[in-house]
């Protein structure tokens, strides 16, 4: 029986896949974005949070089954609008065992996985196999930009997708739309290029920056240091999916 | 929308109609009432005297482009009683609010249908073989009534034929004086008679259910061919402006409460579903229009469709605070439980804000008090927490006081008196029958009892569970001591209290259970009293009003409420409680056994606007909507909200004249409204979902 520790679990997410659904976020991250809206997820400790002067826990561990408990109490309005369970982060794929325990105990509800997709492929391969929908994000395409925006090298992650794509598993492609770090034309294009003709890719949505994005950091005592100017919209470039009859959406 | 509904309703966004109002000395009205008093006249005489006096003063104004007429001219209708007078009469009889016939449904359909002349014929054969002085008398002053009206509706003929207007001269020429043939015909005969009962100073004024007595007229007109479905709903865009004309010239707490509730869908009297057309037409013309009037309310079953809850949601998602859904598979049943006939309980509507009543029949008054249970923990606490060996002893002590304050609660509104109304009694079926004004009574003369503040007792009694007599942290002294500081000195224990303690809204039956008791006992106290008219009690989960009145004299509270702090408004979860989310709210709600709550008051939830953005959104939030109504559910109302653009709002007032929000019963606008009803919707927000 392994342990996992979460920081929250939100019910009625309407934006995490099909239907209704329950999303639980693991806490702990291997990556740091620069714009990380979540900066609790990062780490893999429980950590003090400091709301309107209230100091709280950030962070609970959960037996696998305890949260599976948890996560199916109300579960009828989940089946009935053809949701289900969304598992997010931090990234989850970095608690494994206690991840693939989860998704054992849900089941048979609809399970969908979202993820930076940065794990050892062998990982990475026993979970998606596991889940019903992959919520697969792409940050940028060049590894330089990427290891500078996100602390990582994103050969990992492409190479993810790159199985990802060669499978049947139903999967949409998040990009987080940063200005002025991955809200080129360039990049667009060649994500495309990535995903084109993959089976099971249903849509690609873009979720363009949010200005409150900061607002969390101070409540954990860091200091949020954007490299962009959060004053500007992103710039959305729809005609590179397209070209390759992809659908996306802006959310 | 077609551009003559855009200019019209361009038009009374920007208050242009407002130039017609006349300026009226207030002494005028004042001379009137004086009038009244020195010619030692009956209420019932006065009341017909009022109306002539306000149509005579009216001025008739139809624009050259309109359909549908009548607009109010006169800004203020005067009192039957001098002010001395009507002291002496509230020192010898109970007075519901301002003392009028108010809150009720008028039987509207019958009068379209039949007209005027009609009924006057109806009226002449009852006063042929009355003996009865009184009833004589009844029954003249509704003649009276109407022949005032019908000259009024020629005034108003003739100003149409003046501006060119034939089209609305010609159907003021056959309605309301005879039966209604067309769809035009009956909107226009129906705003004559709303109209004329705001005149008579009736107010509240419900609307019932348009779809039904207004179905028969818009399928003869789309059968025959007379109109086209285009030209139907830009009749009904049209009739719907009508309600915001003179809406803020009415009676109410706050603009905006002003009762004109329409209730769309339900079943009909053999129990199966009766939406039709015009249901759907009138959610399309309510999305349309987005104006806070007619306040839309949707009938549900299990029968009804997912396309029906999606299309109540685009309404929600506008951001109106509506429509309210209310379930008939609950709604029904409990009424009949409380006495109403089965046929009569599947028509119910809703009354100005949320109760349940019957249209036509109904002299109920469903608001005539309230249940605060966070006072009744608070006085049992104070004489019985410390001696109480166990919670359930407790918890018995409590349900006591719930019962004692039934008992001295319905022995408070003896000898009731209300003004007569010939108008409101011409549109209630049977006054005419029976010879008797509405203002005494009806088939249905029950009152209702809110019940404000179910969350924060309960809340409360799960703390005092817990923290005293579980884990025994606190002593039933120390608590009491920590209330009355208005947790002054007291920080830990109020942390505890308020974030750590078990609250209802979480799906946890630790606090939800004690609700459950709480909202059994009120209903059982209550059973067996009978009113003055012989009519029951029935217990409720709304609180209109209250939860502001109610928390202005409520000290602190054990749920961790510091004094001064709101309650939440009608049935919902404290707006000191941050819940786990929508879906365990509406699990915990609809635990008690709501069919014995059945007076009506409507959970209500804040859900940020951002959950409605996307297609698929609409059908999962109409999913959750069903979903409470499956699991027993008796009526809901959703807003959609985004908590910066109203402190953004209350900063520029004159940005967002046009911003909407729900406030207890009904919707108003937010800049519009006093700081406090403001205040109370800001924090409402922070905690949506
Ligand atoms: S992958 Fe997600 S959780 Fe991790 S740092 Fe980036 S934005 Fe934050």
């Amino acid at each position: 029986m392994s342990t996992g520790m979460i920081f929250d679990i939100i019910e009625f997410a309407v934006h995490d896949g099909p239907g209704i659904r329950k999303t639980v976020f693991f806490k702990g991250c291997p990556l740091r974005c620069n714009w990380c809206h979540n900066p609790e997820s990062q780490s893999f400790e429980k950590e003090v949070m400091v709301i309107k002067g209230r100091r709280s826990d950030c962070g609970m561990k959960y037996e696998a089954t305890a949260l599976a408990e948890e996560l199916l109490k109300g579960k009828e309005i989940l089946e009935k609008s053809r949701g289900g369970i969304t598992i997010s982060g931090g990234e989850p794929l970095a608690q494994p065992a206690f991840l693939l325990e989860l998704i054992e105990a849900l089941k048979p509800v609809h399970i969908a996985l979202d993820t930076s997709g940065y794990a050892p492929n062998r990982i990475f391969k026993s979970v998606t196999e596991g889940v019903d929908l992959v919520l697969f994000d792409i940050k940028h395409t060049d590894p330089v930009v990427h290891k500078r925006v996100t602390g990582v090298d994103n050969r990992l992650i492409l190479e993810n997708l790159e199985y990802l794509c060669s499978t049947d598993k139903e999967f949409y492609v998040r990009i987080p739309l940063i200005p002025g770090i991955n809200d080129t034309m360039k990049n667009m294009e060649k994500i495309a290029e990535l995903i084109k003709g993959a089976r099971g890719l249903t849509k690609v949505d873009i979720l363009p920056y949010h200005k409150t994005a900061g607002a969390k950091y101070p409540m954990i005592g860091k200091k949020y240091k954007p490299l962009f100017d959060i004053d500007r919209s992103p710039k959305v470039y729809l005609e590179p999916f397209k070209k390759y009859n992809i659908r996306s959406e802006v959310m | 929308m077609t551009k003559r509904i855009e200019a019209m309703l361009d038009d009374i966004l920007n208050k242009r109609h407002h130039k017609y109002r006349q300026h009226i000395d207030s002494a005028v009205f004042t001379q009137f009432t004086r009038e009244l008093f020195l010619k030692g006249l009956s209420d019932t005489e006065r009341s017909v005297k009022r109306l002539a006096f306000v149509l005579e003063l009216e001025k008739p104004v139809v624009f050259p482009e309109e359909k549908i007429a009548f607009m109010r001219t006169v800004p203020k209708i005067p009192e039957i009683f001098t002010d001395k007078e009507w002291s002496d009469i509230k020192a010898k009889h109970f007075i519901h609010e301002q003392g009028k016939v108010c809150n009720i449904s008028p039987n509207y359909g019958r009068t379209i249908k039949l007209g005027l002349d009609a009924r006057r014929e109806e009226v002449i054969q009852y006063l042929e073989t009355a003996e009865d002085g009184e009833v004589r008398q009844f029954y003249r002053s509704v003649l009276d009534t109407i022949d005032i009206v019908l000259s009024f509706v020629d005034r108003y003929a003739q100003e149409a034929r003046r501006v060119g207007n034939t089209e609305v001269a010609e159907i003021l020429n056959r309605v309301p004086r005879y039966g209604a043939v067309t769809f035009n015909e009956a909107l226009q005969s129906f705003r004559v008679l709303h109209y004329i009962l705001w005149a008579s100073f009736n107010y509240h004024n419900t609307i019932g259910r348009f779809d039904q007595y207004m179905f028969p007229y818009l399928k003869a007109d789309l059968d025959s061919g007379h109109l086209n479905y285009d030209q139907a709903f830009e009749l009904l865009e049209e009739f719907f402006l009508t309600f915001n004309r003179d809406s803020d010239l009415y009676p109410g707490i706050q603009q905006g409460d002003n009762g004109q509730s329409m209730v769309l869908g339900g079943v009909d009297s053999e129990g199966k579903d009766a939406s039709n057309i015009l249901t759907e037409m009138c959610l399309k013309a309510s999305l349309e229009m987005n104006l806070i009037d007619p306040k839309i309310n949707l009938r549900v079953n299990k029968d009804t469709g997912q396309e029906m809850f999606e299309l109540g949601t685009r309404l929600t998602k506008q951001g109106l605070g509506f429509p309210q859904y209310s379930n008939d598979d609950i709604v029904i049943p409990g009424l009949v439980e409380k006495g109403y006939s089965l046929e009569d309980a599947r028509n119910y509507v809703v009354a100005a804000c949320w109760e349940f009543i019957i249209p036509g029949v109904g002299m109920d008054i469903p608001n005539i008090g309230a249940l605060a249970y966070a006072d009744i923990v608070d006085k049992t606490l104070r004489y019985a927490l410390e001696e109480s060996k166990s919670f359930d002893g407790f918890m018995d002590r409590v349900k006591d006081e719930i019962f004692s304050w039934a008992d001295i609660e319905t022995n408070k509104f003896g000898n009731i008196y209300m003004e007569p109304s010939p108008m409101m009694s011409l549109l209630m079926d049977g006054c005419i029958s029976s010879g008797k004004d509405i203002s005494h009574g009806s088939r249905y003369n029950n009152y209702g009892l809110h019940g404000t503040g179910i969350s924060t007792a309960a809340d409360s009694l799960a703390a005092i569970k817990r923290y005293i007599f579980e884990e025994k942290l606190l002593t039933a002294e120390e608590l009491i001591k920590a209330i009355d500081a208005n947790y002054v000195g007291y920080e830990d224990i109020l942390q505890k209290l308020k974030y750590e303690a078990p609250k209802m809204g979480n799906d946890d039956d630790y606090v939800d259970d004690i609700a459950k008791e709480l909202m059994e006992t009120f209903a059982k106290a209550l059973v067996g009293k009978t009113n003055e008219r012989g009519g029951c009690y029935r217990a409720g989960t709304g609180s209109a009003m209250f939860y502001v009145w109610h928390a202005k004299d409520l000290g602190a509270t054990p749920d961790g409420r510091r004094k001064g702090e709101f309650l939440s408004a009608n049935y919902a979860p404290s707006l000191n409680a941050k819940t786990k989310g929508p879906v365990s709210i509406i699990r915990s709600f609809a635990k008690p056994d709501l069919i014995k709550t059945i007076n009506g008051g409507p959970l209500t939830l804040e859900i940020h606007d951002t959950v409605f953005k996307g297609e698929d959104s609409i059908s999962k939030v109409a999913t959750f909507v069903k979903h409470f109504m499956d699991m027993g559910g008796h009526q809901l109302q959703i807003n959609s909200v985004n908590r910066d653009k109203l402190l953004d709002a209350q900063k520029n007032p004159d940005m967002y004249k046009n911003l909407i929000v729900r406030v207890w019963g009904w919707s108003g606008y937010f800049v519009e409204l006093d700081k406090e009803y403001q205040d109370h919707i800001i924090q409402r927000v922070e905690l949506s979902i």
